[in-house]
This record gives structure tokens, C-alpha cells and sequence, in this order.
């Protein structure tokens, strides 16, 4: 069992960490005022690497493992967690089930350009009447000929306002006429393919996130991901491996929040002393501090199981759960240890506090993750 | 193929550490590492020579064990082969047993270079000593605090900004360059290249012994420079405010003050006093 982190992940952390304080941390605050995705700085992304942090190099990916994905996320998100949703959602759920589940033509033909950020991804399950209950699907794949047409609408689609592809969920009939669900890859230049106003939301306001609509879009059929019917199967595991992304998106905004409010106590003088010699404030430190290593050596483990190659949907969603809940729980004590400082603009600590929230909400909320960890845990006859 | 060697050091990470006020020494163990700034810039030079013309570019360093995380950096950047320098008994050497060390290090390990690139000043302790002094070591031609450098054939052109002036040097090689802060902007390491620099690339490992150095000859080209003392300079400044109607005030201060103005501009200045 190692502890201490290798002088890889070191160096992988370091250079993620220097990007993000060069080209994001002058930008952060003015991208979510202005709901303002940053091509310039996305495009600069493109060439190292960040948006085939997984991918083979065959296909001009950078084959990096699980701890170093989690490192460049939690990294990117400590300084502009709306870039970090972009980089998790497109490595994580939108590039991982084409490894895991594409034929090698399609492996072919788009594995290059989503590794390269030529082509940006998107992972399209919900909608207005599915959301946890991931069953409940009403968007159609009716196959016709050499295609399938599809008609529906996703909604909160992250990258949905600048994906180049997107794997949409969909229902296909069977042979003998059951309902079932399948997965399809859209490309937005198909006709038909439609996007929805960009969402005004609470955080990760430089996301465009979007509806996308589907106008008898025909899709051909080489592009069905898996078989017909592979739909839960594929959405299970991949969501599986985008709460480890949303895990390491959380932790990331854990310690930005942390270091703001550390040197914000250090700053800031009340009573003729700086407020961190306060046992108060020292008592807020402590905790957030042992919250964010114990978050980050859970989300690690399930970094490793999964490059271990077993299972690791238990512990990826207890990574999540752990990650987000204690995200919203440091950047509240960070607005706290501001004051009235930090409920205001002119401070990071406020954006930290709303990008926060919804990682406790997307990728299987946390009602859904202890769900998933009661049921693996009681399914184990040990117990 | 053009043979290059860039010696590159790690430093701390924030330029104020705190002392030990006891030994006189950095406390280093608190600061993470990191590559040289006008190191970092010598790695990009050699790299654009690299791109522009062909190159193979050996990154070289002496330092503790942790030093090997800025050759895999250089390495990750686009240099081809890292060699590490760690020996204890060659800690503590100063810039004159550094640069007696390196050479031995070149000497062996790439004796036909052609090019050997150094920052020109650490972070750390802002000598600019050791590419020099590594230059003399190896007779070579050697020009300090290069903004930008040309190769045509076997001549290298150098451009330098000295004392104001910007000048334009031409040498043969075997040469020497240290590159200031002024231009090569390092690039960003790709996830690719970090990966590729663990994985694919070579990194050696030497002590003393490969290079042929024991105490005999450290004794007689170690360190001849002693720290006596480090101690952080102290600044102090009082302020004196003196009120009244202009012109008293202005009397009081020449009387207070007149014998001090008087010594720093050479002559004695009177002053009349209103009655």
C-alpha cells in the first residue's frame, strides 16, 4: 500500500496546476459572470493532452492511469470547476464507453479526433421525465433501413452548447417488439440534431450546458455503441466512471475553497489579530483539511481498483458521495471564514460555494450513490 | 546530428523560505521543488534548436534524489536522455566543485557534444557562476545571459543584452551558453510527454565513483567557498514629521539635518534663520 504519491503523479499534478493558475485562474470569475466558455483556453488544452487523458496512444491519447485522470481534474476544478466539468464529462463519460464498448471502425474513426479535442464530447441520458430513475427514457431510435431516426429531447446536457458528438441514449424495439434501451453516437452535424438555449444555472456557470433535440436525426446504424439493448449496461458502467470524475471535480473545488479561506484567515485582522489565531476559525481548518485527505485517499482507492481491473462501482460511488458532500460542506465553511466578504463576488470562495452544490446532484445524486452502496453492500453475503 | 547538453537545477518553489536562524541554512524540506526558471528556458532553447534542425539533447543534473523529478520534466518537455549526478559526498559543493563535477559528467557521458546550454542564474542563489566556470573547466568559448541564439553550420550566434547594450556574439563549437529570462518562454509539458518520460526515455543514475572523483581530488577541487554567516538583511526606517507654518518647518529641518545633507552633495549648505 503506497501512500505517498509517486514522483509521476507529483509532476502530473504540478503541471496541471501550473495551466490552471497561468491560463484559467485570471479568467475564472469573468467565464462564470459571463456564462463565457473559453475556446482560446480549450484550444491550448487540445495539444496536451486534455482530452485524452485515457485514451491509447495509437490513438493520440496520453494512456494515463486512474490517479493521474483524478489528479489533472481535481487540479483544473481548484481553479475553474466549469472547465473541469468539461474535461471530466468528455474523458469521463463521454471517451471511456468508446473504449469500453466501441467496434474498432468506430474506435477508429472517432477515438483520434475526441483525443485530440478536435471533437468534444457529450454523454446525453437525462430528461424531463428521467432523471435518477435512468429507466424511464422516452427519446426514440426507430431503425430504417441503413438507419435509425431519432426523435426526443435530453436536457441538462453538459458540453451540450459545444459538443461535437454525443452518445445518446435512446429507445430501440427488439424483434419481438420489447422496448429496450441502446445508445447511439450523434454527431452534431447530423440533420436534425438540434441545440436548446444555453441553461442559466446556480454554478459551473462557463459550462454550456444545453437541451439537445432530436428531429427525425438520422443516425446510421454503424454508429448503434454496443448492441441493441446494451443501453443499461453501458450507462451503469460508464456513470460508474464519471463519479470518479465528479468525485475528483468536488475534491478539486474542496481545496481551492480551503486555500482561499487558509489565506483569507491569515489576511484578515479582527480584534487586532488575524482571525486564524481564533480557535473558531483554526477548528474550521482542522476539519476541512481532514475531510479533504480522507475524500482524496477514497477517491483514490477507487481510482485503483478500477486500473486494477475488478469492480469498483461500490467505491466509486462512495468516492462521490464522500467528495461532494464534504465540497459543499468546506466551501460553506469558506464563505463562513469570509464573512461577508465571501457572500459577495469580489471573493472566489462565493463561486466555489454554488459550483459545489450540483456535484451532490449530477452523475447519480447522493440519495442514488447510497443506493448503490446499500445494495453492494447488503448483496454481500458476509455482511 | 547536433549534440546538446542542458544542466538544469531544482529549487524551491517560493522564493522566501524560511531560515533556520540556527545554522544560517534554508529550510528546504519545507518547500516543494521545481526546475530552475532560467534553467527551464535553456530546456526550450534546446528544444527549438531540436525543431528547427535536429538534435539530441541530454538534460543533465547533480542534486538529491528528488532532483530526478525535474529531468523527467525536461524529458517530458522533449529532451531525450536525463542524467542524474547523486552522490552525498558530493553535498554541499559550491559552485566551483559543481562545475568541476559536471565537467568530469560531460567529459564522460557525452564528450562530443557540441552545445551545452545552462540557465543563467538560479532562483536559489543567484550566483551565474557555474556555466562559466563549467566553460573554463572545458575550455570551451563560453557567452553569459544569451536572449536568443542561431546556429549556421558550426557557428552559433548568440544575441546578449549587457549593461544596456544588446550585442551579437559569433563562436565555434564546442560552446557554452547560459539563457537569461528575456525570451524562450518554456512550453507546457503534455500529459503524452509526462507519460513518455517515465515510460520510454532513459534516465541515468551516476556517483562519484563512475566519474572518476574521490576525496583525494574533491580535496583538491571541492568547495573553496566558506559560508560563515546568513542572515536576512534588515531594513529600518524611522520617520520624523515635523509641523508648523512652511517656513519654520523648513528652517527646523535644515538645522536638524543640514550637517547630513551637507556630507552626501560635498559642501556645506547655511542656512538663515527668520527673526
Amino acid at each position: 500500500m503506497q501512500f505517498n504519491p509517486c514522483i509521476k503523479h507529483k509532476l502530473i499534478r504540478n503541471s496541471a496546476r501550473h495551466f490552471a493558475e497561468t491560463e484559467l485562474a485570471p479568467i475564472a470569475a469573468e467565464i462564470d459572470q459571463q456564462r463565457r466558455f473559453p475556446r482560446d483556453v480549450i484550444a491550448k488544452m487540445r495539444a496536451l493532452n486534455y482530452f485524452g487523458l485515457q485514451v491509447p496512444k495509437e490513438y493520440g491519447g496520453a494512456a494515463l492511469d486512474s490517479i493521474s485522470t483524478a489528479i489533472v481534474v481535481e487540479e483544473i476544478s481548484r481553479v475553474c470547476a466549469a472547465v473541469g466539468l468539461c474535461v471530466t464529462v468528455h474523458n469521463g463519460v463521454a471517451v471511456y464507453p468508446f473504449l469500453q464498448f466501441a467496434n474498432p471502425s468506430q474506435k477508429e474513426i472517432y477515438l483520434p479526433q475526441m483525443a485530440s479535442g478536435k471533437m468534444i464530447g457529450a454523454f446525453s441520458l437525462t430528461e424531463a421525465n428521467a432523471g435518477s430513475d435512468a429507466g424511464s427514457v422516452e427519446t426514440t431510435a426507430v431503425k430504417n433501413g441503413s438507419h435509425y431516426i431519432l426523435n426526443g429531447t435530453k436536457i441538462f446536457v453538459t458540453n451540450g452548447g459545444v459538443c461535437d458528438v454525443a452518445l445518446i441514449f435512446a429507445l430501440t424495439s427488439s424483434p419481438d417488439n420489447k422496448l429496450q434501451s441502446s445508445v447511439f453516437i450523434v454527431e452534431s452535424k447530423f440533420p436534425g440534431f438540434l441545440r436548446g438555449e444555453l441553461e442559466d444555472l446556480c454554478g459551473m456557470r462557463a459550462n454550456p450546458v444545453s437541451s439537445l433535440f432530436f428531429e427525425d436525426c438520422p443516425v446510421p446504424a454503424a454508429n448503434l455503441l454496443g448492441k441493441q439493448g446494451d443501453g443499461m449496461k453501458i450507462g451503469l458502467s460508464t456513470l460508474d466512471n464519471g463519479r470518479i470524475g465528479v468525485a475528483a471535480q468536488a475534491l478539486g473545488i474542496a481545496q481551492g475553497a480551503m486555500e482561499a479561506a487558509v489565506k483569507y484567515a491569515k489576511e484578515r485582522q479582527q480584534f487586532k489579530k488575524p482571525i486564524a489565531s481564533q480557535q473558531t476559525i483554526q477548528n474550521y481548518i482542522a476539519d476541512m483539511a481532514t475531510e479533504i485527505m480522507a475524500a482524496r485517499l477514497l477517491l483514490y482507492r477507487a481510482c485503483e481498483l478500477k486500473d486494477a481491473g475488478g469492480p469498483f462501482g461500490c467505491e466509486a460511488s462512495m468516492a462521490k458521495l464522500y467528495c461532494s458532500t464534504i465540497a459543499s460542506k468546506v466551501t460553506s465553511l469558506a464563505v463562513q471564514i469570509h464573512g461577508g466578504y465571501g457572500y459577495s463576488k469580489e471573493y472566489d470562495v462565493e463561486r466555489y460555494f454554488r459550483d459545489a452544490k450540483v456535484t451532490e446532484i449530477y452523475e447519480g445524486t447522493s440519495e442514488i450513490q447510497r443506493m448503490v452502496i446499500a445494495r453492494a453492500i447488503l448483496s454481500q453475503s458476509m455482511m | 546530428m547536433l549534440n546538446i547538453v542542458v544542466c538544469i537545477k531544482q529549487v524551491p518553489m517560493v522564493t522566501e523560505l524560511p531560515w533556520d536562524e540556527k545554522t544560517g541554512t534554508l529550510r528546504r524540506d519545507l518547500a516543494a521543488g521545481m526546475m530552475n526558471p532560467a534553467c527551464k528556458r535553456a530546456v526550450e532553447a534546446a528544444l527549438q534548436v531540436k525543431e528547427k534542425q535536429g538534435a539530441v539533447i541530454t538534460v543533465m543534473t547533480m542534486g538529491p534524489p528528488a532532483a530526478e523529478e525535474v529531468l523527467r520534466e525536461a524529458l517530458a518537455m522533449g529532451a531525450d536522455r536525463g542524467i542524474l549526478i547523486c552522490d552525498r559526498t558530493l553535498a554541499g559543493s559550491d559552485t566551483y566543485a559543481t562545475s568541476y563535477i559536471l565537467a568530469a559528467a560531460i567529459q564522460k557521458e557525452a564528450p562530443d557534444c557540441h552545445l551545452i546550454l545552462c540557465g543563467a542564474y538560479t532562483s536559489d542563489s543567484e550566483t551565474a557562476q557555474v556555466g562559466p566556470q563549467l566553460a573554463e573547466e572545458l575550455k570551451m568559448p563560453a557567452a553569459a545571459y544569451v536572449e536568443n541564439l542561431e546556429i549556421s553550420g558550426r557557428l552559433l550566434r548568440v544575441r546578449r543584452l549587457v549593461d544596456n547594450f544588446r550585442e551579437t556574439l559569433e563562436m565555434e563549437f564546442p560552446a557554452l551558453v547560459t539563457i537569461s529570462m528575456e525570451r524562450y518562454e518554456p512550453r507546457y509539458a503534455s500529459f503524452a510527454g509526462l507519460n513518455q518520460a517515465f515510460n520510454e526515455k532513459n534516465m541515468a543514475i551516476l556517483k562519484a565513483k563512475h566519474l572518476g572523483i574521490t576525496s583525494e581530488n574533491l580535496h583538491q577541487h571541492g568547495s573553496r567557498t566558506k559560508v560563515r554567516k546568513v542572515f536576512v538583511r534588515k531594513t529600518q526606517k524611522e520617520n520624523e514629521l515635523i509641523t508648523g507654518a512652511a517656513a519654520n518647518a523648513v528652517c527646523e529641518f535644515l538645522d536638524k539635518y543640514q550637517g547630513k545633507i551637507s556630507a552626501v552633495i560635498g559642501k556645506s549648505i547655511e542656512t538663515k534663520k527668520q527673526t
